[in-house]
């Protein structure tokens, strides 16, 4: 047990995921509790966006360049549930409604962003695979760079560029942990990230549905001969991938307003994340969140924002130079040439 | 003298062990078959000492030089070229833009003055049945087995690897492949094959090597490794298995 | 074959491209095309034509999209400017001095991707443009950031046509080098480890070597062209980095046709006068000429990956007629 505890630390996985720990720490002690906190919000969904993407590069075999687009469809299904509601709310107080309304919001992103989601694979992706097989992973993303295109711009066609976002969902004082404050919309951002990730592992390792995608992540072929229905599990994989980012998206809302663009930060975070543990399981791509976040927050802190574009990227250059197939990725060989 | 010579070599995938200690060789100028039941690590014993899937451990000698770890490019300019099982060289270029490639860059500079009358010489020498601005893309599997010959033969090697060249085939296109593989090795190149196919194995090689869970149970000359009563059961058990499974 | 018909050859150009090149040369001078607005269109389309070829010789060749296209681009634009603005040297000299060190960069991306395959290379390629980005951004001190940087232009003049034939210049010249390399025993090189890196290799190909060599040569043209972008606009900032415009030129180039380096071309001035008529005539649907771009790419994906070029080459390239056949593919057609 404690040979093994020791091969771990010593593997890559091991030392990013100590010296992380180590960092946060660190930072922790340096300048106060609310890092933690930070970290921990956006860890928790950027984990969901990039468990998605991940989820569609190793079943669908897509790498997905519109991802970020059903973040936005996220935000922008509940800012326009949520606003409408609370409207209603202003003139008819009712603490009912006041709890669940926020409720309602994200399930109807979540709701929209499946249908979204299942949508693409029923009108894009699915005509396309009966069309050629051929040259798929480079075709298929150059149509998911289309998809980008034509949704941020649709939005921006139909919602227009403004802001479109709201002061809070939860009325009321902020909750105390460890003397730091924290907004309750944060607090039920980081429980609903918890909730979600488990929810989703539960169905990964326990259900029909969650054993067949898997399955078809590993053989395609093998799987079709065991009697997994394909077409579907490719349509219910997409739409729960997305539904995924949508949820991150409309939890989000009080921290991002919606904008046609509002995505592409989501979206190229959620690369970033599952580039840097390699295309491997979920585990990597959950963990992998929670790294990425803590390095934007202490670029943020440390050095200023803005630079949270160049500090993460250029640790991630840095890690791929030394162990190109991502840090958990050793056993998969998708990434490389080889 | 052994053209190619392998000491303990290991390649493994995680803990997947694919081949284990394997230690081998041949001699110039012969043919040897490479066989084993399916999956045994037939071809990842081929890209181990090819260079496609650098080994875990052990050590290769291409005409008693150590060539352990080099790349594959390197190994084609050093004289060793192979096929693909399935292949599918280029499919946009046409056949004569296929096997140039070999010819331009699996030779040494300026080792071939004309570049499209050598590449036509090897298609005749396969024996390519169709024109030579065919598009790859439109060729069926057993042209595109041709090709490929053509093309790892363009670089002029000393020794050919020939991955399951003759699977798919109908009886007479075997007869056609045996003979083309006859004449390869009458022009002087060393072959080494995995192949399935019996009537393939019994006719044309010298000697046999055989593997079973990556692990060499034979080494000899083919008359004495097919009768080899662990070779025997290492088939017979394994067809027994797959019979099962399909 | 006459003194003609050699130099066509040459230049990888058949009559039928002469002609074109012939057409947009007289341009700005037959109406309604002699109006300034419509010469900015032009040289916007040239721009991005020249940018489609240097995009497609990475993209169509090595199977290789590289996604940090513009921020190379960019790169070589804010060396020249600010070379010029800050040591006073001449856009004319520092033009060359940014595509210098736009390939320098290609090169190291090239090196940074090269154990990655196709797709991650792109996204690796998209960060590194992404970082670059981000240093235009905050190295306000150098670049002025989104305040933009003043750059002096290079001709003392308010017309535009002589940007326009520097321009087309420019995209000749970026043609006929794609066009040479892509002829030559390298571009064989480039079209097998794109098509197949097994088979590639095995034949002797060092994939790492002609990798490094296209990324380099398409990112200096990349940077060539930002030095004209820098200096006719008279202003830079940040965005000329970013991911949407590389996203233009990756559109134009795959709807034009990978791996041809002239579908891009061709289609880039109608594609684009027809955005920008679009763009002005809808001011009131902002973005619409852009959902245009996304749908255009997705339909080329699903029913013509091959694009224009693929089109033309099965249906138009092969006229029975004589004369048309030497129109289209000049003197002899090449084997």
């Amino acid at each position: 047990m404690s040979d093994r505890f020791i091969r771990w630390c010593r593997s890559a996985a091991g030392v990013t995921i100590l010296l992380s720990i180590l960092l946060a720490v660190i930072a922790t002690i340096d300048r106060g509790p609310y890092i933690l906190v930070n970290t921990a919000i956006t860890g928790g969904m950027l984990a969901l966006v990039a468990v998605g993407l991940a989820l569609l590069l190793g079943v669908m075999n897509v790498a997905s360049f519109v991802h970020g687009e059903y973040f936005m469809i996220g935000t922008l299904v509940a800012y326009y549930v949520f606003t409408p509601l609370q409207n209603f709310l202003n003139t008819n107080p009712s603490p009912l409604l006041a709890m669940v309304a926020p409720l309602i919001a994200i399930l109807a992103a979540a709701v929209a962003g499946a249908a979204a989601g299942a949508l693409t694979e029923i009108m894009v992706f699915a005509p396309m695979r009966r069309r050629s097989r051929e040259n798929w992973v480079m075709n298929s993303f150059l149509l998911t760079v289309g998809l980008a295109v034509l949704l941020i711009n649709g939005h921006l066609l139909i919602f227009g560029a403004d802001f479109k976002g709201i002061v809070r969902y939860w009325a009321g004082a902020p909750v105390t942990i460890m003397d730091v404050f924290i907004s309750r919309d944060r607090l039920f951002a980081f429980l609903l990230s918890i909730i979600v990730i488990l929810a989703f592992w539960v169905f990964m390792k326990t259900t029909r549905t969650g054993r067949a995608i898997r399955a078809v992540s590993q053989d395609e072929t093998g799987s079709l001969m065991v009697g997994i229905n394909l077409s579907a599990i490719l349509i219910f994989t997409m739409a729960l991938g997305c539904s995924l980012a949508a949820v991150a998206g409309a939890s989000l809302l009080f921290l991002y307003p919606s904008y046609p663009t509002v995505g592409l930060e989501a979206l190229y975070m959620a690369w970033f994340i599952v580039i840097l543990v390699g295309l491997g399981n979920i585990i990597g791509a959950l963990t992998g969140g929670f790294m990425v976040a803590l390095l934007k927050v202490l670029t943020v802190e440390y050095i200023g924002s803005g630079w949270d574009f160049v500090v993460p990227t250029a640790l991630i250059i840095l890690v791929l130079i030394f162990k190109p197939s991502g840090i958990f990725g050793s056993e998969v060989r998708g990434v490389l040439d080889q | 003298m052994n053209i190619l010579e392998t000491k303990q070599l290991t390649k493994r995938f995680g803990g997947l062990v694919a081949v284990n200690e394997v230690s081998m060789h041949v001699e110039e100028g012969e043919i040897v078959g490479l066989i084993g039941p399916n999956g045994a690590g037939k071809t990842t014993l081929l890209n181990a000492i090819a260079g496609l899937n650098p080994p875990t451990s052990g050590r290769v000698f291409l005409a008693g030089k150590e060539t352990t770890g080099l790349p594959p490019d390197r190994m084609c300019r050093l004289g060793l070229s192979r096929t693909f099982q399935i292949p599918n060289p280029f499919p946009k270029m046409t056949v004569l833009e296929t096997v140039n490639c070999a010819t331009i860059f699996g030779n040494r500079k300026g080792a071939v003055s004309d570049v499209a009358a050598h590449s036509r010489k090897m298609l005749a020498f396969v024996e390519f049945p169709m024109p030579a601005d065919t598009v790859s893309e439109q060729l069926n599997t057993v042209q595109l087995k041709r090709l490929d010959l053509a093309r790892a033969l363009a670089s002029k090697p000393r020794l050919l690897f020939l991955d399951e060249v003759a699977s798919g085939l109908s009886e007479g296109e075997l007869t056609d492949i045996m003979a083309v593989i006859r004449k390869i090795r009458e022009s002087g190149v060393t072959i080494l094959m995995v192949e399935h196919i019996m009537q393939l194995i019994m006719n044309l090689c010298d000697r046999l090597v055989c593997i079973q869970f990556g692990t060499k149970i034979a080494e000899g000359p083919t008359q004495e490794v097919a009768r080899d009563p662990k070779v025997t059961e290492a088939y017979l058990g394994a067809e027994a298995d797959q019979c099962t499974a399909e | 074959m006459n003194a003609f018909d050699k130099l066509l050859r040459q230049l990888n150009l058949t009559p039928a491209g002469v002609l074109g090149l012939a057409v947009l040369a007289v341009l700005p001078f037959i109406p309604p095309f002699n109006q300034e607005y419509l010469i900015r269109w032009l040289i916007a389309a040239a721009l991005i034509a020249a940018g489609a070829i240097a995009f497609d010789f990475t993209a169509g060749f090595i199977n290789i999209v590289n996604f940090g296209f513009y921020a190379i681009l960019g790169l070589g634009g804010y060396t020249s400017a600010i070379l010029s603005v800050n040591v006073g040297l001449t856009p004319w000299i520092g033009v060359f001095i940014g595509a210098a060190a736009a390939g320098v960069l290609g090169f190291l991306t090239g090196l940074l991707t090269l154990r990655l395959r196709g797709i991650f290379a792109a996204v690796m390629a998209w960060f590194v443009g992404l970082a670059l980005m981000g240093l235009a951004t905050k190295m306000v001190w150098l670049t002025r950031g989104p305040l933009g940087l003043r750059t002096p232009r290079l001709f003392d003049t308010a017309s535009n046509i002589p940007y326009y034939y520097l321009i087309l210049l420019l995209m000749l010249v970026t043609y006929i080098i794609c066009s040479r390399v892509v002829a030559s025993k390298v571009g064989i090189a480039f079209k097998a480890i794109g098509q197949n890196m097994d088979a590639a290799k095995t034949s002797g190909i060092n994939p790492t070597y002609y990798r490094i060599i296209n990324f380099t040569l398409s990112c200096t043209l990349a940077g060539l062209l930002g030095g004209f972008y820098a200096h006719y606009y008279g202003i830079l900032t940040p965005d000329i980095m970013h991911t949407s415009k590389t996203v233009e030129v990756l559109a134009v180039a795959y709807i034009g046709g990978r791996g041809s380096l002239w579908g891009g071309a061709a289609i880039a001035f109608p594609f684009i006068l027809a955005m920008e008529l679009v763009r002005s005539g809808l001011s009131n649907l902002p973005g619409l000429n852009l959902i245009l771009y996304g749908l255009l790419l997705i339909l080329v994906m699903i029913y013509y990956p091959g694009g224009f070029a693929k089109f033309f080459d099965a249906y138009i390239r092969h006229p029975k007629n004589r004369a048309l056949n030497y129109f289209l593919n000049g003197a002899s057609v090449r084997t």
